[in-house]
């Protein structure tokens, strides 16, 4: 269910858990190796929110420096 | 015209256009060092449980180190210093497993060169974009 989230972020990350699980009952991975990589995950969401914010800031700054040379122009 | 243009600026928060216009521009180094994580992981997936798996792990640890102290000292680059600290930990993680002798999977391995790949793809993207 959680798979299907509308959020895609989210959908990944619920997909991957999902998948991360499946590995360890299939004994490819240890209980210990599946925490760490769980813990990664919040970090990869981290990053994600971190760069959303760069990204939005580097939108800004070209609308002002848009505007600063629309008003210098005028 | 010229009203609703600054009545558009001030209708944004302060803070926010500060951050903005002032943020850290393009640096070709910061650029290099998340390129040559985003490959360097990229091929090493291919290598996890070869003998070659151990020094790629810690050559990866040390990309991500660099990248983390390169992003520490830039100017307004709070963002930017945060997600490397994260990425750093996640390549730290494989490291140290290997560096305890612990038996590390294949599948954990690709796994974690796998999230290095893609959050390097993000910040490689943003990094990318940075205001020249």
């Amino acid at each position: 269910m959680l798979v299907s989230s509308t959020d895609s972020e989210f959908a990944a990350a619920a997909a991957q858990v999902q998948n991360l699980v499946q590995q360890v009952q299939a004994g490819q991975m240890s209980p210990d190796e599946f925490n760490e990589l769980l813990a990664d995950l919040q970090r990869q969401l981290e990053i994600v929110q971190d760069a959303s914010r760069l990204q939005f800031k580097e939108v800004l700054n070209t609308c002002i420096n848009g505007l600063i040379t629309i008003i210098s122009n005028m | 015209m010229r009203k609703l243009l600054l009545l558009l600026v001030l209708a944004l928060n302060g803070c926010a256009i500060y951050d903005s216009y002032f943020m850290t521009g393009f640096d070709g180094n910061e650029y290099q060092l998340i390129t040559q994580i985003r490959v360097d992981a990229s091929r090493f997936v291919k290598q996890c449980g070869s003998p070659s798996a151990t020094a790629n792990a810690v050559q990866i640890a040390y990309e991500t180190e660099m990248f983390e102290k390169y992003s520490e000292q830039l100017p307004r680059n709070v963002d930017g210093h945060k997600a490397s600290i994260e990425l750093n930990q996640i390549a730290q993680g494989l490291q140290e497993r290997y560096e305890v002798g612990a038996p590390v999977s294949s599948a954990f391995c690709r796994v974690k060169y796998s999230s290095i790949e893609n959050s390097a793809k993000i910040l490689q993207h943003v990094i990318g974009d940075r205001p020249r």
